[in-house]
């Protein structure tokens, strides 16, 4: 410790250097975090829908092949089930936006059974099982476009060959998750509807079925029960927890976290090379210096930390600027990114942050290395006599 | 007690120091015998390429003599490991150079702490020590200062106290004279002498300025390697 004010002195000896290397450390450590952040939020909403006892009942062949709605009831029936409900992504067209939010069609009967974390306004559910044409909307959703009770929607269909005229029936809103609070919620029986008319070959099939165990504990034995019940009819399904159903929908957009983690580690090589430049540069400066330290007593170990610790300090706080303003950022993304759709349930987990500071004193680590070994190893006689 | 009486901080016995140039040998000291005792005050002259700074980075354990022994402080050198070296200078060296070498990011008395702070004297104690050393040199009311903020007889004398600081056996000055103007040099050598009088301290000095040189107690001439003495008559001389 009694180093550290001259550590902290010659980290600020060229300020444009050091604010350049840092910063350069920090725009890139704020990517990587971000990156990162979108894995463990992954991880970690997945570990959190555990409490939720929730099984996710797909086709056997993949996500993008439907589930007969009958299912749904056949496996309401089933010991074990406390409530199931279609889930299928409409991915229709509002005004003018390109990307499509949440739109699912369901049962409104037990939808709220089964996603119980969500909360609405007394009388707005009943409004909404009771109205064909009705929808609740995510607060997210509703606030992102000043929707409100009473609203009319309308989403033209991309997937499917009909349009949706839904009014809006409640707003629904949780503490305990933020997942559906960009969606909409309507009746699976009108968009049903809509597709006999036109005799699409849609109708009669969900894109998923959400089941609530009547606990955790029964669900490893119901995903088999249900597997096992339509194993030998022609629309077999598979069932899995909501956390690797998450894992599932995240797999289909290839391979992400592999994509993630190979942009994360040339972003740290690259910083490795202009933070290990930046230090080998500052040491070259001070190579004079050095030897005279080397002259007076400093040990080759002594030296070596001190530059070791200078180019980790400059690569920390570099990193906690990334880092932390990654997470400010997001934390404040109701205010930051207010309107944007897609950052709803986005955060950056502590668990990130320290990934990220460690990566940063890491960094700080490896770039030091070579210029704090020719520190060391400078001669003090040939130092001396070196003027610049 | 008489300079005879007195132990010797350095003995150099038959020191040789040869430098290979394309793989010839090239010898800067030859055979080389001194002593220099307790409280001596030696300057040592010579032209270039004599072999002064060869003798001075020998006796400070910054380089290794080819044949021969130094003994420092009763301690002999080539017995020494390079982290043994680097620790014995610490305790028993201090430094003076020509161009100061202070820490430019370091106030004066950031500087003079320096070599406290490979010792295990708490903060108090290290403060008590350097504001002693900094009072010994008059820059006791520049502490708080950078040495770009000082003049350059002001850098030296800050130099000199951070020389000082750890109490060392032998102060080893190069050309300690040699980038200040007349007045400032003058300066420097008063407060050298002083250091040797009034503290007693051993200090072997190397300069190519004979004004300097004679403020030493005695002045040592290398010439192609090899000594010639040169007694300095005491105190009329040197003032």
């Amino acid at each position: 410790m009694k180093f550290l004010p001259y550590i902290l002195r010659n980290v600020m000896r060229n300020k444009l250097r050091a604010a350049f290397t840092g910063m350069s450390i920090a725009v890139s450590l704020f990517l990587v975090t971000v990156l990162y952040a979108y894995l463990n939020v992954q991880d970690e909403q997945g570990e959190k829908s555990k409490k939720f006892a929730r099984i996710v009942v797909t086709a056997k062949q993949g996500l993008t092949f439907p589930v007969p709605i009958a299912h749904v009831d056949k496996v309401r029936a089933m010991p074990g089930v406390k409530a199931a409900v279609p889930l299928s992504w409409f991915g229709g067209k509002y005004k003018d936006e390109k990307i499509p939010f949440g739109q699912f069609a369901t049962d409104p009967k037990q939808i709220m059974e089964v996603l119980a974390e969500y909360k609405v306004a007394a009388g707005s559910l009943e409004k909404f099982q009771s109205d064909r044409g009705g929808c609740m909307v995510g607060s997210r959703a509703a606030e992102q476009r000043g929707w409100k009770v009473g609203d009319n929607i309308v989403l033209k269909g991309d997937i499917y060959p009909v349009t949706l005229e839904l009014t809006i029936d409640g707003i629904f809103d949780s503490d305990e998750s933020s997942d559906q609070l960009e969606s909409l919620w309507y009746h699976f029986a009108y968009m049903d509807e809509l597709l006999k008319k036109e005799r699409s070959q849609s109708a009669g099939n969900a894109g998923t079925i959400f089941v609530k165990a009547d606990s955790p504990e029964k669900l490893d034995d119901l995903m088999r029960e249900i597997n096992l019940k339509f194993a030998n009819t022609d629309r077999p399904v598979r069932a899995v927890t909501e956390q690797a159903f998450r894992q599932m929908f995240t797999e289909m957009l290839g391979n992400v976290q592999s994509y993630i983690r190979n942009v994360a580690l040339a972003v740290v090589i690259s910083l490795m090379l202009v933070a290990g430049n930046a230090m080998a540069m500052s040491m070259r400066e001070r190579t004079r210096e050095v030897a005279v330290l080397k002259a007076i007593g400093f040990t080759r170990f002594i030296v070596l930390s001190l530059v070791l610790v200078e180019a980790i300090l400059i690569a920390v706080a570099g990193g906690a600027i990334g880092v932390l303003g990654a997470k400010t950022l997001f934390a404040m993304r109701d205010v930051v990114f207010r309107g944007i759709p897609g950052i709803a349930g986005f955060y950056v987990p502590w668990s990130t942050v320290i990934f990220g500071m460690a990566l940063a004193a890491m960094i700080g680590l490896f770039s030091g290395i070579i210029p704090a070994w020719r520190a060391a190893q400078v001669s003090v006689v040939d130092g001396l006599r070196k003027v610049v | 007690m008489s300079e005879s009486a007195r132990a010797n901080v350095v003995e150099l016995r038959g020191v040789s120091k040869e430098y290979m140039r394309d793989k010839t040998p090239v010898p800067v000291l030859k055979d080389t015998d001194l002593d220099i005792p307790q409280g001596d005050f030696a300057a040592v002259m010579g032209p270039s390429g004599s072999g002064k700074s060869t003798l001075l980075n020998l006796v400070a354990g910054l380089d290794r003599a080819t044949t021969g022994t130094v003994t420092v402080a009763g301690e002999e050198l080539g017995a020494m490991s390079e982290a043994q070296l680097t620790r014995f200078r610490s305790h028993h060296l201090g430094f003076i150079f020509q161009l100061y070498n202070l820490m430019p990011v370091l106030t004066a008395f950031e500087n003079v702490e320096l070599p406290l702070l490979l010792t295990s004297l708490s903060r108090r104690e290290r403060a008590d020590h350097v504001r002693t050393a900094l009072k010994i040199v008059g820059l006791q009311e520049r502490h708080d200062h950078f040495p770009r903020q000082l003049s350059g007889g002001q850098e030296q004398r800050v130099a000199i106290a951070r020389a000082l600081v750890n109490d060392p056996v032998l102060l080893l000055a190069d050309e300690p004279t040699g980038n200040l103007d007349s007045t400032a040099a003058h300066e420097i050598m008063d407060l050298l002498q002083q250091l040797n009088e009034d503290f007693d301290k051993t200090i072997v000095m190397v300069t190519h300025d004979p004004r300097a040189a004679r403020r030493a107690r005695r002045m040592l001439h290398l010439e192609k390697g090899t000594f010639v003495e040169t007694e300095v008559d005491e105190l009329e001389t040197r003032r």
